[in-house]
This record gives structure tokens, C-alpha cells and sequence, in this order.
């Protein structure tokens, strides 16, 4: 019994599978919008194909026999028995899902439970109705894992004494060329018994002249000592079986068994009775009674060319042992995948830096053994340069393209618009744009929201969009690109846009505010994400069920990200998230105030400035004519004591929003491995993290985006004068 | 020294399990992705046997063994091709190729170890 | 690849195999060794360095006794590596093909 331990080659599966469903998708609805390719379909038909074989490897019987019926209707479809149509479309998206589903049982272990009896029978009803329909055969739910043998034999007459099994066994020329050895036919043959007697025929070894080495000539006569099946034993020689003629006689069987047996062989009588009797197959006397009867009832010698085993036997595959079955209970809580794809490329370019690295630290060391310190510190520069790199580069490993989680909408799309009776237009752009693996992951529930409650709210019925002048059918976009150290993400659509008044009214019936409040649009339209806000006076299938926008923003900001709306009433609506590229390292600037050791995203400080003593004691400050909130972090965190010598002021961006920080002194830029801050701080004021420094000291992340929060909310007062430059 | 197995298959999972059921018993593995890959490993390296799947993308398996097959030192290696019941008329391609031995997709590993072993024990 | 070394000793030209023996190499090797065969009155082959050895190896060797017999010079092959001793064993071959000083054990293990 094989024991292999294949947990890992499930999660393997699992991953496979959801993106051979991804492409299957993809081709379905390119078939549905731009029509059928050969491509396509062959595209189609494999992803069914190839999760059936993996799912079988697992014995994943359900899995299996769904996919089965579903290849056989895309086999039909390949070969143009069938012709794909609208509804044909629909049912193979959805039974795409149906294995989705099936996958995600296997993901968490509970495979052996039917996820969706009634939709399963469904579909196969569907799948079978067109199957139905072609000529050829129905296709039935395989079942490959124990399929009996039909074949019996009747057996009459005067059994011989022998009980041990005869094969005869005689080759054709071509098996050597075709790569199949008898020796190791025999070899198996082992497996299931013992080979009590052999004799290798060597009678048809020609002349000299006429041989050629890769030809076979041999033939063999067995006397086998087996409790094997005659199936299991001439399953043995399934591969040859065209190849050769293969006679077996069980014990005991027929002399007339034999008397065939003996008509068949192109050996002479006599040379075959010399050596079933030296094998001890037949005696004497039984040899004797065969010869006879050979003799009583002349038959012409059969041509060689019909002596070839008819094949009446279907070979069926050894019944396989089951594999142990998986634990029905696994650790539900974390499904986050294990695997990960990664580009060769990028795998090859981290490996060809380890290799300087390790080549860089040999040199190091033999300099230093030589104490020849410039050598050690050139040597010590070089290195410090590839660990970057190496850091970069493994860093990247993580970065997945959006398009992972932007490819599931294009079907969303179709749905939901067929679902709402609107037609609407995807686009989608920066589908490249890479971001971390993990993030990807979780990206995806937040998005499906926007995209539902855009289509769902945003966009306007088909009449709705004609009277008031746009055009009938609604796009909705899905863009991402890179931008200062972030990510952005953006669902536009051009729908009604967001309804300021409405809104408002509802945040008062709520309380969320005050009637005397006054508010920006950004402020109300910030609203949205409030918890327990929904605005749509309708409550719909797809959005609308109280769980909200209040949820997307939790999600976003669980990333480390922050998510806004913009909105032109009658125009359209983009809501824009801000995520982080990474959530490991980020690339630091480090300054000191008083004893205190701070590092900012490198990525989000513009620039650096003096401040002069005098200055900014007011929390708005001139910079070349622009005002620019900024706040200290000495007050900000109640550090004591006074800066020594000249302040600066470290400019910092986020979005599109800016603001100053005051430090005592800039110490540099430093790759900073981020540790998150412990529950105690986790709602401190303006940080995200802590690093350790190089001396082992401990510093703290700034938090970007609530710095600059806090410093706009301070901003009050006139501005005063920066009169220096750039640091 | 252990037989070598090249595993040809576009499934990245179904060549892990494949080649952790060969490797427990006995023999090594090479593996690759489609039929272009596969030739790419048949640089002179010594394979024994070859497993392939017929339906891969860029090289479909009975183009890739038509060209091992034209290879000198790669010409007498036995293949077996995975294939499904659907398949009867890429059979019939393949035995002109000079494939005899074939094994039904989908199934579990024991059943290609003894269709492997039946051609060459490790 | 097999590799073929010849060496004269006594009244017996020796030759010694070493590599694969197998469908690959068979139709090459079979001509040397007719060649030696031709060229010699007594053969002598080692297969200590026979490492791959399959059915057209089998016939290969049966081809030259059979030969050497037809040219009435005495063949014999010697020193069989474990790869060739296997496959006479399971083929019953080794009266045919074995070395004929050596005296097969019961349990198919061959004294060399």
C-alpha cells in the first residue's frame, strides 16, 4: 500500500482549480461577447479536463464524476456535435460555480458532503438533456474506481492435472521499437505469483542476414503459480496485449485447452509437446491424449497474421486502493492560502542574488581575516546592497497582479445586469498593477460590494439614463494604479451619482449629524460608510441588506488602507481606495525627537525644511505660497525637553492631502521590517507600527494619514512666513 | 541509480502528486509543464520511461511524443499517455506514434504506479 | 553507449562490454563483435561492465553463439555483471548464455 502524505498537494489542487475556473469563465463569457474560437472552447474543455484528472488522483469521486458529464458536453461541443448557445453558456457558468463550490469543500475537508444536492442534480439534468440530444451515446456519471470484470468461463470437460496457470506468450517484431520490454512485463508478472518454470523461444531468431537488433524474436512458455485472477494476470500484459499473442490456461484446465492451445502456436506440435512437457504443464499422458486428438481432427495452420490476440478483452485499471480518508475535521478558522504562484523570472532573478550574496559575504570574511578595513567596509557596502535587493526582490515574490481579483467581475457584470434588467458596459484598466498576494485575497469581498451597490444604486434603469439625456447602456470602470508607495483602486461608474441631499437626511434620521452641522460634500459623502447607513429606498436581492458600505470601509482599513467617494450628482460616482503596496517592510525615514527615534514612509515625505526658531508656533505655516497645516511631534506624543538647535519641518503627502511634521533632527532613510504595535496601542494616536533599529533600539511607524488628519484639524490661525529653502 | 520518469502534464498539482507517488517508490522525476517543456528536457539526460498527458496547451502530448520519437537517443523510450474516455480517436494518433500504453484520466496514483511498474520497476 | 576494450590473452582474444547493452547500442555493438568474431579463432566476452541489458541484448548474445557455433569457434561469455545475470536467470537463459565455469546455485546466485 502507498502511503503519501497528499495534504499539500490538496491545497495545490484547490488553488488549481479556482484558476483553471477563472480561464474557463473568462473563455465563456469572450464566447458569449465576441463569439466562438476553437481556442476558446479547447480553453474550456481543458479546465474541465484537467481538474477531473487532479480530482481523481484524490479520489475525489464527486468532484470527478460532475466534471465527467461536464467535459463530455464541451467534448461534444469541440468536435461540433453541438453548437454553443446563450443558454448552453449560462449552464456551464453555472456549473462552474457548482465546482467551485465542490472545491471549496475539498479546501476545508468536508468533500464528503454534498454542497448543493438539488443544484447538482439540476445541472446534470441540463448537461444530460444536450448530451441527450447527439447522436453518440449518453454519457453516464463515470464510476473508474470499481468497475467489475464481466468476462466468465465456463469450463467442461477433463480437467489436467497441473495446477499451476500456462501463458504462452509470443511477440511481435515491433514492441522493442514501441519501448516496451517484455522483461519487464515478466519482472511484474512477479508481482502476483511465482514463475515456476520459464522457456525462452528462440525459434524465430532468423539468419544472420535478416536480424535486426531492435526487432524481438523471443516468445516464452510459463508455468505461473498464482491465486491471481486470470483478469489480474492478463492485466499484466494490457500494454502488450496488441503487440502479441497471449494465450492463459488456468490450473486445471481442458486438455482441449491445450489441443487449441497447440493449433494456435506457430510452433510445430511436437516442439511445443517437448516443452509443456519439460515445464511440467502437461504429463505424459495427458501430452499424449492432446497429440491424439491433434491428429483426429487436422485443422490448417492458421496464418500468422490472425494469430494475434483477438481483443474481446477490455482491460480495466487495477481497482486502486482508497486513499486514507482525510480528517473530516481541519482547522476551519484560516483558510488564506498556503501556495503561491511565482514567475520564474522573478524566483530566478532572488536566487542569482543570494548567489552574489553568498560569494559577497566569502569576500568579506576574507578580508576581514586579512584586517584589511577598507577591503571590509567596500565589501560590507557591497553586501548591505544586495541584501536590499534580495529584500526587493523577495518582496516582490508577494506581489500579485490585480487582475487576480479584477477577473472575477467581468461574470459579476453579466449577472447582476441580467439580474436588474440594465444593460451595463465593463471596463476594465491596470488589470498589471501589482500588489501584495495577501491583499488580494482580501480585496476581493470589499470590491464585490462596490461593484453590486454601483450597479445596483449608481447606475439608473435603461428609460431613467434615456430621459435624462445619456446613453442607454451604463459603464462601470474598475481601474488601479501605483501612486506614491500606495496601490489605488477605483470602481467608477456613470450613474446618478451620489445624492447630497438624501444623504443628509438620512444621516439626520439616524442622528448621525447635527441639523446645524455644516458639512463638505466630501464630509457627507463620508457618511456612507457609517454603520448601519443605506440609503436605497428599495431593499434589492444584490445590496441593501444593512450590512454596508460600513463593512468595505472596515475591511479597508483592517489593510491599512482608507477608501473615499467622490461624486458628481447626475454624472457619477468613483469610489477610491488607498491600500499599501506591502504590509511587510516599508522603506523609512528616520528622525529623532529628543531621545525618541521615529521612521515615516519614505514614500510619503515630499521634502524637508528648516524651520526657523521663531517660526510655526501657530499650526499653518506659508511654504512658497502654499499653506501647510503641520503639528510637532514633541507635542503630539509629550516629549519633554526643547530642541537643541534648528527644527525641521519634514513635509509629508498622503493622497492628496499634505501637511508638515516638526522633528528635532533628520536622521536618514532606513528599511524598516514592521512589527505590528500591540493591543494596548493599536488605537494610539498616529502610529502604525514599531521596527527595530540597527543599534536594537525600538522606533515608531508614523501613521501617515492620521498625521495629517490631526494637523488639518489643528490648522487654525494666519499663516506665517517659511523664509527657508530645502534642507 | 534509481529510473527516471519524465512527468509531462499542464497541472502543476497533478505533476506534485504523480511525482511524490513515483518518488515514494522508488524512482525520480523530472517533470514538465507541456510538450515544448518536455523536449527541452530531453537534452541527453537518461529518461526511462515518459508519462504524458494528451491535452496540454502550447505542445499537445502527441505532437511532443511524435518528436521525441525523432530524437536518436530518446527513440525506443516507452511512453504512457494519460488520456480520457473521451479520447478514442487521439488513441489511435497516438498508437501511430508508437504509443501502446495508455491510462484513463482521471485516476489515483497507485493505478499509473503499477502502469509504471509494469514497464520498468524503479 | 557501450564501450568495447579488446585485449589478447593466451589463445584467446578477449574483449570487454561495459555500458549499456540494450536496444540502443545493439546494432552497433552486434557488428563489432562479428567483426572480432570474424577476425579471431577463440572469443572470450566480459560483461562485468554491462550495466543496461534487456531484450535485444538477450538476442544479441544469442545471435553471436549462434554464430560462433555456425563458424565452428569457441565463444564464451564470462565475468556476467549483475544486470545480465538477472535477465538469464529470469529467462532461464543461463545454460545458453552464462559462463561455463561458473556453477549456478540454487538459488539462481552465481559464483564469479
Amino acid at each position: 500500500m502507498l502511503i503519501v502524505n497528499l495534504d499539500s498537494a490538496r491545497g495545490a489542487l484547490v488553488q488549481e482549480g479556482r484558476e483553471l475556473l477563472a480561464a474557463m469563465e473568462e473563455a465563456l463569457l469572450a464566447i458569449e461577447t465576441e463569439g466562438y474560437t476553437e481556442e476558446r472552447v479547447n480553453a474550456i474543455f481543458r479546465a474541465a479536463h484537467t481538474i477531473k484528472g487532479s480530482a481523481g488522483l484524490f479520489g475525489l469521486e464527486s468532484l470527478v464524476n460532475f466534471t465527467h458529464v461536464a467535459e463530455s458536453l464541451l467534448d461534444r461541443v469541440r468536435t461540433g456535435e453541438l453548437f454553443v448557445e446563450g443558454a448552453m453558456l449560462s449552464l456551464l457558468l453555472t456549473c462552474g460555480d457548482y465546482i467551485g463550490s465542490l472545491l471549496s469543500a475539498v479546501e476545508i475537508g468536508t468533500e464528503a458532503q454534498e454542497p448543493d444536492e438539488a443544484l447538482r442534480a439540476w445541472l446534470l439534468t441540463q448537461l444530460q438533456e444536450y448530451l441527450d440530444g447527439t447522436a453518440s451515446d449518453t454519457a453516464q456519471e463515470v464510476a473508474p474506481f470499481d468497475e467489475p470484470y464481466a468476462r466468465v468461463d465456463v469450463l467442461q470437460g477433463e480437467p489436467v492435472s497441473s495446477d499451476l496457470w500456462h501463458l504462452s506468450w509470443r511477440l511481435s517484431p515491433e514492441v522493442l521499437r514501441n519501448g516496451m520490454d517484455p522483461l519487464s512485463f515478466l519482472r511484474y508478472l512477479g508481482k502476483l505469483g511465482r514463475i515456476v518454470y520459464l522457456h525462452t523461444i528462440t525459434d524465430r531468431l532468423p539468419a544472420l542476414g535478416d536480424f535486426e537488433a531492435e526487432a524481438c524474436y523471443l516468445g516464452f512458455e510459463l508455468e505461473f503459480e498464482s491465486n491471481a485472477s486470470r483478469q489480474e494476470i492478463e492485466s499484466v500484459f494490457e500494454f502488450v496485449l496488441e503487440d502479441c499473442l497471449l494465450r492463459i490456461l488456468p490450473p486445471h484446465s481442458q486438455i482441449e485447452e491445450y489441443l487449441r492451445l497447440i493449433r494456435e502456436l506457430p510452433e510445430s506440435p511436437q516442439r511445443l509437446g517437448e516443452i509443456l512437457l519439460q515445464s511440467g504443464a502437461l504429463t505424459p499422458n495427458e501430452l499424449d491424449q492432446v497429440l491424439t486428438r491433434q491428429h483426429a481432427e487436422p485443422q490448417p495452420a492458421p496464418p500468422l497474421g490472425t494469430l494475434l490476440l483477438e481483443s474481446q478483452l477490455v482491460p480495466q485499471p487495477v481497482v486502486a486502493a482508497a486513499l486514507s480518508k482525510q480528517k473530516q475535521v481541519e482547522d476551519k478558522r484560516n483558510h488564506e492560502q498556503v501556495f503561491i504562484k511565482v514567475e520564474v523570472g522573478k524566483l530566478d532573478q532572488l536566487i542569482n542574488l543570494v548567489g552574489e550574496l553568498v560569494i559577497a559575504g566569502a569576500a568579506t570574511n576574507l578580508h576581514a581575516l586579512r584586517r584589511d578595513m577598507d577591503m571590509v567596509e567596500e565589501a560590507a557596502q557591497a553586501m548591505s546592497v544586495l541584501v536590499e535587493s534580495i529584500r526587493d526582490a523577495s518582496l516582490s515574490l508577494r506581489m500579485v497582479a490585480i487582475g487576480e481579483v479584477f477577473q472575477r467581475f467581468p461574470r459579476v457584470v453579466r449577472d447582476i445586469s441580467k439580474e436588474l434588467g440594465k444593460d451595463i458596459q465593463l471596463l476594465v484598466t491596470g488589470a498589471d498593477t501589482e500588489l501584495d498576494k495577501s491583499m488580494v485575497e482580501r480585496l476581493a469581498d470589499p470590491l464585490m460590494h462596490i461593484v453590486r451597490n454601483a450597479m445596483d444604486h449608481g447606475i439608473e434603469t435603461a428609460e431613467e439614463r434615456l430621459a435624462s439625456g445619456k446613453v442607454a447602456s451604463g459603464s462601470l470602470r474598475l481601474n488601479a494604479y501605483h501612486e506614491s508607495g500606495s496601490i489605488v483602486i477605483e470602481v467608477s461608474d456613470d450613474g446618478r451619482g451620489l445624492d447630497r441631499q438624501r444623504i443628509l437626511d438620512k444621516a439626520l434620521q439616524r442622528g448621525l449629524v447635527q441639523p446645524d452641522q455644516s458639512l463638505s460634500d466630501a464630509e457627507v459623502y463620508r457618511l456612507i460608510f457609517e454603520p448601519g447607513f443605506s440609503t436605497a429606498e428599495q431593499v434589492t436581492n444584490l445590496s441593501g441588506r444593512g450590512v454596508g458600505m460600513d463593512v468595505v470601509r472596515r475591511n479597508i482599513e483592517l489593510l491599512r488602507g482608507e477608501v473615499e467617494v467622490l461624486s458628481e450628482f447626475g454624472r457619477g460616482a468613483t469610489v477610491r481606495i488607498r491600500l499599501p503596496l506591502t504590509l511587510a517592510i516599508i522603506d523609512g525615514f528616520q528622525v529623532m525627537v529628543g531621545d525618541e527615534h521615529f521612521v515615516l514612509p519614505l514614500e510619503q515625505v515630499i521634502e524637508c525644511v528648516d524651520l526657523p526658531p521663531q517660526e510655526g508656533r501657530h499650526h499653518l505655516i506659508n511654504l512658497r505660497g502654499e499653506p501647510l497645516p503641520f503639528l510637532r511631534l514633541r507635542e503630539l506624543f509629550n516629549i519633554g525637553g526643547r530642541a537643541s538647535g534648528r527644527e525641521s519641518l519634514v513635509v509629508l503627502q498622503h493622497g492628496n492631502s499634505r501637511a508638515g511634521v516638526v522633528v528635532d533632527q533628520l536622521v536618514g532613510e532606513f528599511q524598516a521590517v514592521i512589527k505590528p504595535l500591540g493591543m494596548l496601542f493599536q488605537k494610539s494616536r498616529g502610529l502604525s507600527g514599531s521596527t527595530i533599529l540597527g543599534d536594537g533600539r525600538v522606533a515608531l511607524i508614523l501613521d501617515v494619514a492620521n498625521l495629517l488628519q490631526r494637523a488639518s484639524a489643528l490648522s487654525v490661525g494666519t499663516p506665517v512666513r517659511v523664509s527657508a529653502g530645502g534642507a | 541509480m534509481a529510473k527516471t520518469i519524465l512527468i509531462v502534464d499542464d497541472s502543476s498539482s497533478f505533476r506534485q502528486v504523480v511525482g511524490i507517488a513515483l518518488k515514494t517508490a522508488g524512482y525520480s522525476v523530472v517533470e514538465a509543464c507541456d510538450g515544448k517543456d518536455a523536449l527541452g528536457k530531453l537534452d541527453g539526460r537518461k529518461i526511462n520511461l515518459i508519462v504524458s498527458d494528451v491535452n496540454m496547451p502550447v505542445m499537445d502530448g502527441i505532437t511532443f511524443v511524435k518528436a521525441a520519437k525523432q530524437l536518436p537517443a530518446y527513440r525506443f523510450t516507452p511512453v504512457i499517455m494519460l488520456t480520457t474516455e473521451a479520447g478514442e480517436s487521439k488513441k489511435s494518433e497516438g498508437k501511430a506514434a508508437g504509443v501502446r500504453a495508455w491510462v484513463v484520466k482521471p485516476f489515483q496514483p497507485p493505478v499509473l504506479l503499477d502502469a509504471v511498474s509494469k514497464l520498468i520497476l524503479p | 553507449m557501450a564501450v568495447i576494450v579488446q585485449r589478447e590473452e593466451d589463445a584467446s582474444h578477449c574483449l570487454g562490454i561495459t555500458g549499456e547493452l540494450n536496444i540502443y547500442s545493439a546494432a552497433t555493438v552486434l557488428q563489432e563483435l562479428l567483426q572480432a568474431l570474424e577476425a579471431h579463432r577463440q572469443l572470450e566476452i566480459g560483461l562485468a561492465g554491462v550495466d543496461d541489458f534487456d531484450t535485444a541484448g538477450v538476442q544479441l548474445l544469442l545471435m553471436l553463439k549462434r554464430e560462433a557455433a555456425r563458424q565452428d569457434k569457441p565463444l564464451t561469455f564470462v565475468q556476467h555483471s549483475a544486470a545480465v545475470r538477472e535477465v538469464l536467470d529470469l529467462l532461464n537463459l543461463v545454460a545458453e548464455l552464462g559462463d561455463p565455469m561458473v556453477i549456478p546455485l540454487e538459488d539462481g546466485e552465481c559464483l564469479s
